[in-house]
């Protein structure tokens, strides 16, 4: 008996050590990202200037490339893939439907259709859509959540992640239909933004947008962690939940409104970047397990550090042009994630 | 004294009444075991009176309470449900998913205390699950999997447990060890159990209260010796039964039985045989 404790004592203490190393790991790469990324672009910096202009030396044009263009760009690129990743892990925890992302609850679509009704009426060019466009994406978003939210909601059940989730697949139908239909009216130029607004180009690259993202994460990342065991405890289904003492139809609403509004934030500022809500969980749950604790935050770095990582190849790959960071993320996921399924399936 | 009683319950999905105006009670420390045919509305009863659903009628009295008068949590330190076939999320360790049982006794991040560990430890070595506390549960046989689960359930600390149909797809002995089990449970730490089973015999062998349940109505309840009887079995079943005593276990078992002919089953007409 001693013996048993004993060995199962050590083995948790591994567990505990290996999940450290992991987490530890990813914020290594997520700093490494960050480095690169910094010292990639269209005007080449050697690191040796890039870390003296950080601390403060430097003249006025790496300055300006480094303050005003690069800094920002990383920061909204991390914070884009906190955002989408830990959104896609709540959606994925509550439906308890590993194939579930934040495009489900309609995020992508509400965003692309606003984005597409915006520069119908206003023009690709219009000055103010630097500051509008990302409002109008989160109010479109948002419209689009709480459709799906109330079309799926039954008397007595309340929602029914299975529900929830067949509803948002047939609203985004609907609305891509749509979205399809109007972007056969526009012109050249809008287009082309639309265009590249739904391949996930994080253009949104100076400190405003650094600074309508940052409050949602600042205030819902820790809501979320504060709510990780609640996670766990909707993770086991509804009626085990309800048995453990949990206010299911509550908990549910709570953490679905604070995946969509991480997600549609991040939309708002990226385009639309799906793949990173989906991947980013999956990775994470295999590295570290189901347990929210330490899963949430390793998610988290997982999405960060691919966004980054995806948004600095975007930068270099064809230079001087850049491709869209979420056509980025996509190649570079998608071969890794089918890699894993196989291996999933022995 | 009784942990559970209703009145007058009745419940229904939409509009289809399944339960109506069911007067039931549980008696404290002893264990009680449901049986009636498909879809005569067991499981929904019992939800019902985990609060998992909300009856269109009647109160759910627990130890005296009205349960709607208790908050969830509080139900949940005093009550544990385990539901039919209960799926753990994939790569979650025995010992990580019976912790979860002490959910309803956590506060803010949830840290286990002292009191925690021991009871974990109390509800792993009491279900004989020990040495698979770092095992993953996916990769458990059936009957150490639903002992994983009565462990969570334990580690609840309820004095009340609610099994939906716990030994369903479980080879016979794998059945015997979990109904031991619980049985062990009942006699030594004075939980009172709550079964839906749908083993005649098993139901007859380890219960001290049975409740006969047919279209949503109690047929009977009582001992076994009065609810095992071809009157009451034709009934709720409607079965020809031949019910003997049990030469090993001195219980009341049935040994054959014919379905009983030129009969409509009343239960289809009524319920329209939906299985729930």
């Amino acid at each position: 008996m001693e013996n048993i404790k004993q060995k199962n004592e050590a083995h948790k203490n591994k567990v505990a050590k290996r999940n450290i190393t992991i987490l530890i790991t990813c914020l290594i790469l997520l700093i490494l990202s960050f480095v690169i990324s910094m010292n990639t672009g269209y005007t080449k910096l050697s690191p040796n200037d890039t870390l003296k202009t950080l601390f403060g030396g430097g003249s006025h044009k790496e300055k300006l490339i480094l303050f005003k263009f690069r800094l920002p760009r990383i920061v909204v690129s991390i914070l884009v893939g906190i955002g989408l990743s830990l959104s896609g892990c709540i959606i994925q925890g509550i439906s308890r439907n590993p194939l579930a992302d934040p495009g489900l609850l309609g995020i992508n679509a509400g965003a692309g259709l606003m984005v597409i009704l915006y520069v119908m009426f206003f023009g690709a060019k219009s000055f103010l859509s630097v500051f509008t466009l990302p409002f109008l994406a989160l109010i479109g978003a948002g419209i689009t959540a709480i459709l799906i939210y109330i079309l799926s909601y039954k008397k007595g059940e309340g929602v029914a992640p299975l529900r929830l989730i067949l509803t948002g697949i047939a609203i985004q139908a609907g609305i891509s239909a749509l979205t399809t239909l109007l972007v056969i009216k526009l012109d050249d130029t809008q287009f082309d933004f639309v265009a590249n607004w739904q391949a996930g180009s994080i253009w949104a690259s100076n400190w405003n947008f650094v600074m309508t993202l940052l409050p949602w994460i600042l205030i819902l990342v820790p809501y979320i962690m504060m709510k990780s065991r609640v996670l766990d405890i909707l993770n086991l289904g509804d009626e085990l939940a309800y048995s453990l003492g949990t206010e299911v139809e509550r908990e549910r609403q709570l953490l679905l409104g604070a995946a969509v509004a991480l997600a549609a934030s991040s939309v708002s500022v990226s385009g639309s970047i799906g793949f990173v809500g989906l991947i980013a969980p999956h990775l994470a749950r295999r590295l570290v397990g189901p347990k929210h604790r330490i899963l949430l935050p390793t998610c988290a770095l997982i999405g960060a550090v691919l966004v980054s990582i995806s948004d600095t190849i975007a930068k270099i790959i064809v230079q001087p042009l850049e491709i869209p960071t979420g056509i980025v993320v996509a190649i570079v996921g998608a071969p890794y994630f089918l890699y894993l399924l196989s291996r999933n399936t022995q | 004294m009784n942990s559970i009683n209703t009145e007058n319950l009745s419940i229904a999905y939409e509009e289809k009444l399944i339960v109506k105006g069911l007067d039931m009670c549980i008696p404290k420390g002893k264990i009680t075991t449901i049986i009636g045919p498909n879809g005569c509305g067991k499981s929904t009863l019992l939800k019902a009176v985990g609060r998992i659903l909300k009856p269109k009628d009647g109160i759910v009295y627990l130890n005296g309470e009205d349960i709607h008068n208790l908050t969830t949590k509080e139900i949940a330190q005093k009550m544990a449900i385990l539901p039919q076939s209960p799926q753990a999320p994939s790569g979650l360790t025995v010992g990580e998913l019976v912790a979860y049982g002490r959910f309803p006794h956590q506060k803010g991040f949830g840290k286990l205390k002292e009191e925690d560990k021991e009871i974990i430890q109390w509800a792993l070595e009491v279900t004989k699950i020990l040495e698979f506390e770092t095992t993953i549960v996916d990769n458990l046989s059936g009957g150490q999997r639903q002992r994983v689960w009565i462990a969570m359930a334990l580690a609840q600390g309820t004095d009340l447990i609610l099994l939906d149909e716990p030994t369903t797809y479980l080879d016979l002995s794998y059945q015997l060890e979990v109904l031991e089990l619980l049985y062990n449970l009942n006699k030594k730490q004075n939980k009172t159990i709550v079964m839906v089973l749908h083993d005649l015999n098993l139901a007859s062998r380890f219960a001290d209260h049975m409740v006969a349940i047919r279209c949503g109505e109690i047929i009977s309840h009582g001992d076994p010796e009065k609810v095992m009887t071809p009157e009451i079995l034709k009934e709720v079943f409607n079965i020809d039964a031949h019910i003997v005593r049990d030469p090993r276990k001195g219980c009341l078992t049935c040994i054959s039985y014919d379905l009983i002919k030129n009969k409509n089953n009343m239960c289809a007409k009524i319920c329209g045989g939906m299985n729930i």
